[in-house]
């Protein structure tokens, strides 16, 4: 494998992913000198806790604009993406969606991850009326709590997510699962919504251990764990994932253990194949989009990562220790392609035009697979504000996370009472 | 942005971001290219505690084989080379006030992604990071790029203005002051790294600092602004130094601490001065330790941001600035006691500035190497179009060396190096400047010393948050 160090990247490579018109997303449209851009505010965990996904997402959200702006715009205007840092604080995330909206000038608002954020700063885009459109992953906006401006149409919700491993899972691993999970609300949605999956196929939650967030030793927790075991589910996240891994190596040594099922979340960002993971080996991880590209993968996909700067094991093209934010990042990417869409199907002309446009996003129902989503078709419901794709698992083989299994967006679906349309603007 | 002033900035940046290439890279450069870096979950797997506790001993045995031998390092400085001055320091600060006032200007018109902006960049990772780091290997570089001594000595050339205020004789308390200030902006206020709220932060203390300093004359900046205090002590370590006499400027070179072991005793405010240049250190690596967030009710994997916690870290920065005041006024005092009066607390206490500059280098050395990446992707291609100002070929900006656990150890090994030296030449300065005590005078120092040196390791290795 070749590798090129900070300062000696290829140029050409570097250059393909950046495409040539990377950064002119975010210059002022008057360069091009014809009709005024279409102006798309960012708001962008740079700094605080969601800084290492933030990096990712600005650099996916550049190549996407590229890309829309290299093959002529949307509706015939360039998109100009302007970033504002909300340094994962759900006040300031509230003040930079009055700062996009306000002296900014942006038509609409997208970009938002931590559910915290979202949660503090959606409020104010619907009380200032304009589209704000997260790329988070929760299940707040399909939950109903949020308001009729905001919307998730480029990655699946949590709930469905979570739910949709319980087939597999059960048909392939086993039906006694113990739940291992951080004790908070990200852990409790695991708890929640898979205890609830599993029960469905047969299978049972036979042991729920919730580990206190501040934890950063595990030792304690395992002898919790029934020795009936057949899965051991497990969602830990922080600092003190390698800690847990290799603890948990400890505990087992080389005798009999259970299946591991896991999600990516622990390891987001992190080289599947660094020394201390080898406990991982053989386990099984969801997957939003995998990181490693599958043997079978298409144009849509190849593009995508020349378009990102990342390669074929879904780290930089310029430092393969780089590893992206893979499995999340291409929500802003199918996000931009989804608001280019709405946009030319409402003929949104200016911000008067919003209302129009939320009511363009919520007709819209199938998103085929294709350049503009390259993890894979999607269905999105224009009720809840939420898009259902197909998600993915992945067996962990020398290191490298492979797919073996791809569910089906049906699989994912499931009913609440959430009916955006029927609230007022 | 409009289309005029678009073109107007372009064609300001090109120009500006030259001239601040040139020194920013200096500066820079040699730290990316060690490029190796300390994500705390590789470092959470190694076995810290064994290190710290070795540490530890390490600086006890040395202030007992002191204590012992009764001899310790002279630390004598030699001159280099001497010659004349080439850039009075009027001229190059002058130089450093434009680039000040470019800075402001791209902070309030540039891109609004901190990390996009030069305002942003060259203040948290230059000015802040990269000056003091520099400082202390190669003297105080502030003293050339302090943008305000040429344009107060302008003014108050034109003004006619002679004398002062009086201002002088309230010592370094009004800096004191100021950098209290600075630090509840950068740890505790919600925006610090926003571009037009730090350039908006960062001229109205100039604006400030300006006029008292005109009011008082630009001596009055070395007692009164805490940057060049900071930075004037930070650089009392370095091995390498230039004095000027005159027309004339010699290069000297001795031992970490050759100058400190020279320095005028200091007075209370200059003590204190330099307690809170530790205890801001201090507070800055204990708030993001997953033991703080847990003493402040946030969830360490998912807190809720700055906003949330204003009150909690105000609170625990003044805390932390009372202990660490109480602590070492304990230590001086039982110090002084057990040595029955000649115990010279005034110049004890220089021997602080060893264990806070080393902080400061360790502490800063990750985000040095991750913003500093960005800070020459800005400087390099300031409008992302594919320009190369500074001739680097076109670059991501990466953090993979954030997850290599083989260079992840090298980097704790770098920082504990750096910890554990800061530790062993504070001992050292306090037994060379405490005075003609009995041993048993030393033990109060050397016990917090050793402490500080647990707690600035631990901090360094135990879960944080980010």
């Amino acid at each position: 494998m070749t590798t090129t160090s900070l300062f000696t990247p290829s140029r050409r490579r570097v250059l393909q992913g950046m495409g040539a018109g990377l950064a002119t997303a975010a210059l002022p449209g008057h360069v091009w000198g014809q009709a005024a851009p279409l102006k798309i505010g960012f708001q962008l965990h740079r700094t605080g806790i969601g800084a290492a996904y933030g990096r990712w997402y600005e650099r996916t959200t550049t190549a996407a604009a590229a890309a829309i702006n290299a093959a002529g715009g949307i509706a015939g205007r360039q998109v100009e993406i302007l970033y504002e840092d909300d340094a994962t604080d759900p006040k300031r995330g509230a003040e930079v969606v009055e700062k996009l909206a306000g002296p900014s000038g942006c038509d609409l608002i997208m970009g938002t991850l931590f559910s915290h954020v979202v949660m503090g700063a959606a409020p104010r885009a619907g009380e200032l009326k304009i589209p704000y459109l997260v790329c988070s992953e929760g299940y707040h906006v399909a939950s109903g709590a949020l308001n009729r401006w905001v919307l998730q149409p480029g990655i699946t919700d949590v709930r469905a997510q979570i739910s949709t491993m319980a087939p597999w899972v059960a048909s392939t691993l086993g039906k006694k699962v113990t739940m291992v999970f951080p004790d908070y609300a990200f852990g409790h949605d695991h708890r929640d919504f898979f205890t609830t999956a599993i029960a469905a196929q047969g299978g049972e939650v036979i042991a729920q251990i919730a580990i206190p967030p501040t934890e950063t030793s595990f030792t304690r927790y395992f002898p919790q764990i029934p020795a009936e075991t057949e899965v051991l589910y497990h969602v830990m996240v922080g600092p003190a994932v390698l800690t847990f891994v290799k603890e948990l190596g400890e505990f087992y040594g080389t005798g009999a253990k259970p299946a591991l099922f896991g999600f990516i979340d622990s390891l987001e960002a992190v080289d599947t194949a660094s020394p201390g993971l080898e406990f991982l080996e053989g386990s099984h991880f969801w997957e939003g989009h995998c990181r490693a590209k599958p043997a079978d993968a298409g144009e849509a996909e190849t593009a995508y990562r020349a378009a990102v700067g990342v390669d074929d094991n879904g780290a930089s093209v310029s430092d393969a220790k780089d590893v992206s934010t893979y499995a999340h990042m291409f929500s802003c990417w199918e996000t931009l392609y989804f608001i280019k869409q709405a946009v030319e199907a409402s003929g949104y002309a200016g911000p008067a035009d919003r209302q129009k446009l939320v009511e363009a996003m919520e007709a819209v129902t199938d998103l085929p697979e294709g350049a503009e989503r390259p993890q894979g078709p999607m269905r999105f419901d224009g009720k809840k504000h939420q898009a259902f794709g197909v998600q993915n698992i992945s067996k962990m083989e020398g290191g490298k996370l492979v797919r073996v299994h791809q569910t089906t967006i049906e699989e994912g679906l499931y009913d609440n009472d959430t009916d955006y349309t029927a609230m007022s603007f | 942005m409009t289309a005029g002033n678009a073109k107007f900035f372009k064609e300001f940046w090109q120009g500006f971001s030259k001239i601040l290439a040139c020194g920013a890279l200096a500066v820079l450069l040699p730290s990316v290219a060690l490029a190796c870096a300390l994500p705390p979950s590789v470092i959470l797997i190694l076995p810290t505690g064994h290190y710290i506790a070795a540490a530890a001993l390490t600086v006890a045995l040395t202030a007992v084989l002191a204590a012992l031998s009764g001899r310790m390092p002279q630390m004598q400085a030699h001159t280099l080379w001497e010659t004349r001055r080439i850039l009075p320091e009027a001229l190059t600060s002058y130089l450093a006030f434009l680039i000040f006032l470019g800075l402001v200007l791209t902070g309030f018109l540039g891109p609004r992604d901190p990390m996009h902006n030069l305002m942003t960049l060259v203040f948290w990772t230059g000015v802040w990071i990269a000056v003091p780091l520099a400082s202390a290997v190669f003297g105080n570089l502030w003293r050339w790029i302090n943008p305000w001594t040429g344009p107060v000595r302008v003014a108050r050339l034109l003004l006619g203005r002679r004398g002062g205020i009086g201002l002088s004789r309230l010592g370094h308390w009004p800096a004191i002051g100021f950098y209290l200030c600075f630090i509840w902006f950068q740890m505790i206020s919600l925006s610090p790294d926003d571009p037009a709220v730090l350039a908006q932060a960062a001229l109205v203390y100039w604006l400030a600092i300006f006029a008292l300093a005109v009011a008082e004359g630009e001596d009055w900046l070395q007692k009164g602004e805490f940057l060049t205090v900071l930075f004037g002590f930070v650089s009392r370590i370095a091995p390498f130094w230039v004095e000027t006499e005159g027309a004339r400027s010699r290069q000297r070179a001795g031992w970490p601490g050759a100058q400190v072991l020279r320095m005028p005793p200091l007075d209370l405010s200059a003590m204190v001065f330099i307690a809170l240049a530790l205890a801001a250190l201090t507070f800055e690596g204990l708030s993001e330790t997953f033991f703080w967030q847990g003493l402040i009710g946030q969830n360490p994997l998912e807190p809720v941001g700055r906003s949330a916690v204003v009150w909690q870290n105000s609170a625990g920065l003044l805390a932390t600035f009372a202990l660490t005041l109480a602590a070492l006024w304990a230590g001086m005092r039982l110090g002084a006691r057990l040595s029955g009066g000649a115990f010279r607390a005034d110049r004890v206490m220089l021997s602080f500035l060893a264990i806070a500059s080393g902080y400061h280098a360790a502490h800063y050395l990750v985000m040095l190497l991750t913003a500093g990446q960005y800070t020459l992707a800005a400087l390099n291609d300031p409008f992302f179009t594919g320009d190369s100002w500074l001739g680097l070929p076109p670059f991501y900006v990466s953090f993979g060396f954030l997850t290599d656990a083989r260079v992840m150890p090298l980097l704790y090994g770098t920082q504990f190096a750096v910890i554990l030296g800061a530790h062993l030449l504070a001992v050292v300065l306090s037994f060379r400047l405490a005075g003609p005590v009995r041993a048993l005078a030393h033990l109060p120092l050397t016990v917090l010393m050793v402490g500080y040196t647990v707690l600035g390791l631990w901090l360094l290795s135990t879960a944080r948050v980010g």
